[in-house]
């Protein structure tokens, strides 16, 4: 368990906006699915996942809607809006490129 | 950008479902994460518990994500104001007594703004204005005087920085109502005057080119509010007729409602029907009633303006000097025209009204700082738990923000109801026809204040609960460490309204020894139980003198039989008003000077008993009588300035002069002086005496006269019979100008006596605040030196030792106050030496008197609450510790 990181500065939104990129989720389901996705290494604190969730949707990169969820409750649904598919794309390509050369400056471990 | 706009109020609008679905969102959450780790196998307490540490704050995860939604900005000012609101209500006293401060503060200035803004700030309703110059005559005898009409045209003719000139002439006509005959005012104006302003009368024409012309068809424009109040504002009255004095008139018009002119207008004239009636049109030398308004040529200054009209008048001199002799020219904005006299007075007052509210918001500040103290702990608590120390700020300044817009509301109710009390103040003439009320403009000013007050009364005290320590606030039960830093503001404040009160009170002072002054000075006549009553005999009928003498005669002898009139005569002027007439005249046997330079007085033409009923005193000779008849040898009286500057070191009686200068060919006609009689000051109380000749009525008949009427008791009581009287003599024949005597010397001083009401009612309140400064400072002062003075008075120190030295904390601030206070009014009383009579703006005993008032109420204010001293028992106040 403890080797869990921190989320660095603004990958967040973007752990987010890819989550939703595959169906439309509840916040508890984004969590779930970021914790899995990553075998357990990255955990989203609760209390940075909703306020990301409603800055997300203020600027309209995602919307909500209620629905229920899988055991009949009532469950607060995000998705993806088109703009949030944009976004989505661009930051996924800085992201690769900021990754790809922050790996070739540190060079081969 | 608008999206996100719209995004923030949405959840603002939304503020209740947007809660609960948060809350709604985040309880799904947890439960969620419970279900798991009870799958997990955690016991259910154990689940519970993780969750809860996971999630952290639950009022921060919600806070956050409010910030998120972008609804925090609004919202804690919505917090900070119903916090503010709370705390307010929390403390009424304190409230109140804020709230009431600023209210007569906001008030004073409202009102004062709303008749700044009526009388010299409101647009008046003409095109361009700016552009709009009015012109008349002076010459260095008498000062400004009219226009001759003749002069005009050719000003006209050879001007070219004028795109236009029109000529406004004031007139005045009796017209047979179909009640009460009435004399009415009117304009006969240039056919291009309407059109040059930018006025189109709102129904039928203006007046047309060829109406310029002597002999044209007479024509009226009605103003609106005569077309109203005479013909039922009925539109069918165009194109009918209206009967002025004798003639009949087509009403081919009406002027708009906003129409105002510097005289009164009831009614307009094209100036050719004026001249069809009047040899003034066509005599030179005549100066009756005429202004010239025009329009600068575009890209014109005034000044180029000016010089060129100075050429003009110099040419026109040069040209006829036997009337235009060393006669010139002044131009002055049409704007200044309609407020010149009264300006000064009003900005002196509008200063006054400021510097109550400065009193009043530092009077307000010190409430907050006083009260800052007994909060500092609050706020202490409030930074020790997160909050910023600018959020702290801000929340201070919502709550001055809160006093100053109740304030401001209040004080615009006060207004409200003081502006028709102010109104009733000012003379009609000085209005010119502005209407004084709420409106935007006012309004907006009114906002302006409240935002002025709020930074001025909590500016202070927010940026001082500032500098506090937190950690000394919050140790020992709240020992204030910052009160050193906050008595030192306060005592600045109390010192500054000393000051502020200082100022305002010399400026009152001044005043009141100005009026005193003035209405001290000997006028010459005595007002008491003396009533005026103008006519003029305009119709056909007084064509001719004898009928005109007939009428005059017959009045008065009716109204001398009256009971209770002492005596009665009629003068064609009486003092202390503005038109009077005057001639040239020649002393028999004096040297000749150039045209210009010939003796030029004032000429009265009044009945026997004249004198007697003003209360002149006769100096010499004798006065007019029954005698002084139509065929009689003419005579005529003088005052004392002309019996010495045209008769030096001799008696004038027995000399003659004659009217005009004499000329070939001409056989003089010589009036012989019989009685010299006191100077009256003709031209306000202010002015000195001009030369004066008086002529016996029957020998210069006058169809304008003032009939004056002196009575045992209150002259009022006469109004219904002298109007019997003059109704059975001639039906059609109207009266005008009702007032008394006491009335007209009222009038004359009415400017100075607005400003000395209002600067008295004003000092007066700055005065009680800066009182009740001086006093809030030493009584709280007094409760935290509580201690302090219950250790000296047990270490021995006497009771009178203590209450000096309370007492020279409370005179340190007053005299700090008097010093800076007198050498602000030194510069600011000079603003104001326009409005002073016979008194030096810088007046040493003014000064003296003020500053020993203002240190006895500094004295009193500090002496009820020092008194408190001497109550302290040294064992209560040591077992505080």
């Amino acid at each position: 368990m403890n080797d869990r990181i921190e989320l660095p500065q603004g990958t967040l939104d973007l752990l987010i906006l890819r989550t939703l990129a595959l169906e439309p989720q509840h916040g508890w389901g984004i969590s779930e699915r970021v914790q899995q996705m990553s075998s357990d290494v990255l955990r989203i604190q609760q209390g940075s996942l909703y306020p990301a969730l409603h800055r997300l949707e203020r600027r309209g990169w995602i919307k909500a809607h209620w629905g229920t969820s899988d055991n009949n409750r009532r469950a607060k649904y995000y998705e993806l809006s088109r703009s949030g598919r944009r976004q989505l794309a661009s930051e996924r390509d800085l992201w690769r490129k900021l990754t790809a050369a922050v790996a070739q400056v540190l060079g081969p471990a | 950008m608008l999206d996100d706009l719209f995004f923030r109020v949405r959840s603002l609008l939304r503020r209740e479902t947007v809660e609960s679905e948060m809350e709604d969102e985040l309880r799904f959450h947890s439960e969620h994460q419970i279900e798991k780790y009870l799958k997990a196998g955690m016991s259910r307490s154990e689940a519970l518990r993780r969750v809860r540490l996971e999630f952290g704050g639950l009022e921060q995860v919600k806070e956050d994500c409010r910030d998120a939604r972008g609804v925090s900005l609004i919202e804690t000012l919505a917090q900070d104001l119903r916090y503010g609101g709370r705390t307010l209500r929390k403390w009424p006293g304190f409230a109140a007594a804020a709230l009431l401060t600023l209210a007569l503060g906001i008030g004073a200035n409202t009102a004062i703004f709303s008749v700044v803004y009526g009388i010299l700030l409101r647009p008046l309703p003409f095109r361009d204005v700016s552009r709009l110059v009015l012109l008349n005559e002076t010459t260095p005898r008498v000062g400004d005087v009219s226009v001759s009409y003749p002069n005009f045209r050719d000003w006209r003719s050879q001007s070219h920085a004028f795109a236009e000139m029109a000529a406004v002439n004031a007139v005045n006509f009796n017209m047979a109502g179909s009640n009460q005959p009435e004399n009415i005012s009117g304009l006969a104006v240039s056919p291009n005057f309407l059109p040059m302003m930018g006025v189109q009368p709102v129904m039928g024409r203006g007046f047309t080119p060829d109406e310029e012309k002597a002999g044209a068809a007479p024509v009226v424009l009605l103003s609106y509010a005569l077309w109203q109040s005479q013909f039922g504002a009925d539109r069918r009255m165009i194109g009918q007729t209206i009967r002025l004095d004798s003639h009949t008139a087509t009403i081919v018009g009406v002027l708009p409602p906003e129409f105002r002119w510097v005289e009164k207008c009831d009614v307009m004239e094209p100036i050719g029907v004026w001249a069809t009636h009047n040899d003034s049109a066509t005599e030179r030398g005549e100066r009756g009633d005429l202004l010239v308004a025009g329009r600068l040529a575009a890209g014109l200054r005034m000044e180029q303006a000016r010089a060129e009209m100075e050429t003009i008048a110099a040419g026109l001199a040069r040209a006829y000097p036997e009337v235009n002799d060393q006669c010139g020219v002044k131009l002055r904005p049409l704007r200044e025209a309609f407020s010149g006299d009264v300006r000064p007075a009003m900005l002196v007052l509008l200063g006054a009204a400021l510097f109550v509210l400065l009193v009043a918001c530092a009077n307000v500040a010190n409430l907050f700082l006083m009260r800052g103290a007994v909060r500092s702990r609050e706020m202490a608590v409030r930074i020790a738990i997160g909050a910023s120390r600018g959020r702290i700020v801000r929340q201070m300044l919502t709550e001055s923000f809160l006093v100053a817009l109740l304030g401001g509301v209040a004080g615009v109710g006060l207004a409200m109801a003081g502006i028709p009390a102010i109104a009733r103040l000012i003379p009609p003439d000085t209005l010119a026809g502005a209407s004084l009320g709420m409106n935007g403009a006012v309004l907006l000013f009114s906002a302006g204040l409240v935002v002025l007050s709020m930074f001025l009364s909590g500016l202070a005290p927010a940026l001082h609960s500032m500098s506090g320590n937190v950690q000394a606030e919050l140790k020992e039960g709240g020992k204030t460490t910052s009160a050193g830093a906050r008595n030192r503001w306060r005592g600045l404040l109390a010192a500054s309204e000393v000051g502020l009160a200082l100022v305002l009170l010399v400026g009152a002072g001044l005043m009141l020894k100005s009026l005193y002054r003035l209405l001290a000075v000997d006028s010459g006549f005595r007002s008491a139980h003396v009533l005026k009553l103008e006519m003029d005999l305009r119709t056909v009928q007084y064509d001719k003198d004898p009928a005109v003498i007939a009428f005059w005669q017959q009045t008065l002898d009716r109204v001398r039989a009256l009971p209770g009139v002492e005596s009665a005569a009629i003068g064609t002027d009486i003092p202390l008003t503005d038109d009077h007439s005057r001639a040239d005249i020649t002393v028999e046997g004096m040297a000749l000077p150039s045209p210009g330079s010939f003796p030029h007085p004032d000429i009265h033409i009044v009945s026997p008993d004249y004198e007697k009923t003003l209360g002149i005193r006769l100096l010499r000779g004798h006065t007019f009588t029954q005698a002084n008849r139509e065929n009689a040898p003419r005579v005529a009286m003088v005052n004392v300035t002309a019996a010495q500057r045209l008769f030096p070191g001799t008696d004038p009686v027995g000399k003659r002069f004659m009217f005009g200068h004499p000329g070939a060919g001409r056989k003089p006609q010589w009036l012989t002086i019989v009685g010299v009689i006191a100077d009256t000051r003709m031209y306000g109380l202010a002015n000195p005496a001009r030369l004066e000749v008086y002529l016996p009525f029957r020998q210069s008949p006058s169809n304008g006269m003032v009939l004056l009427v002196k009575s045992g008791q209150e002259p009022t009581a006469l109004v219904s019979a002298i109007r019997g009287i003059v109704t059975s003599i001639d039906r059609e024949q109207p009266i005008f100008g009702i007032a008394t005597m006491q009335e007209v010397v009222n009038a004359s001083v009415s400017t100075r006596r607005i400003t000395l009401i209002l600067l008295g009612l004003f000092s007066g309140l700055a005065l009680v605040l800066a009182g009740i400064g001086i006093y809030g400072v030493i009584s709280y002062s007094v409760t935290q030196r509580a201690r302090e003075i219950g250790i000296r008075i047990a270490l021995g120190a006497q009771r009178g030792d203590v209450l000096r030295l309370v007492l020279a904390q409370g005179a340190k601030i007053s005299a700090a106050g008097i010093v800076m206070g007198s050498a602000a009014s030194l510069g600011l009383t000079r603003l104001m030496a326009k409005l002073l009579y016979a008194v030096s703006a810088a007046d040493p005993a003014t000064f003296a008197v003020v500053a020993v008032v203002l240190a006895l109420i500094a004295m009193v204010a500090s002496y009820i609450p020092a008194r408190r001293t001497l109550r302290v028992d040294p064992l209560i106040a040591l077992r505080q510790e």
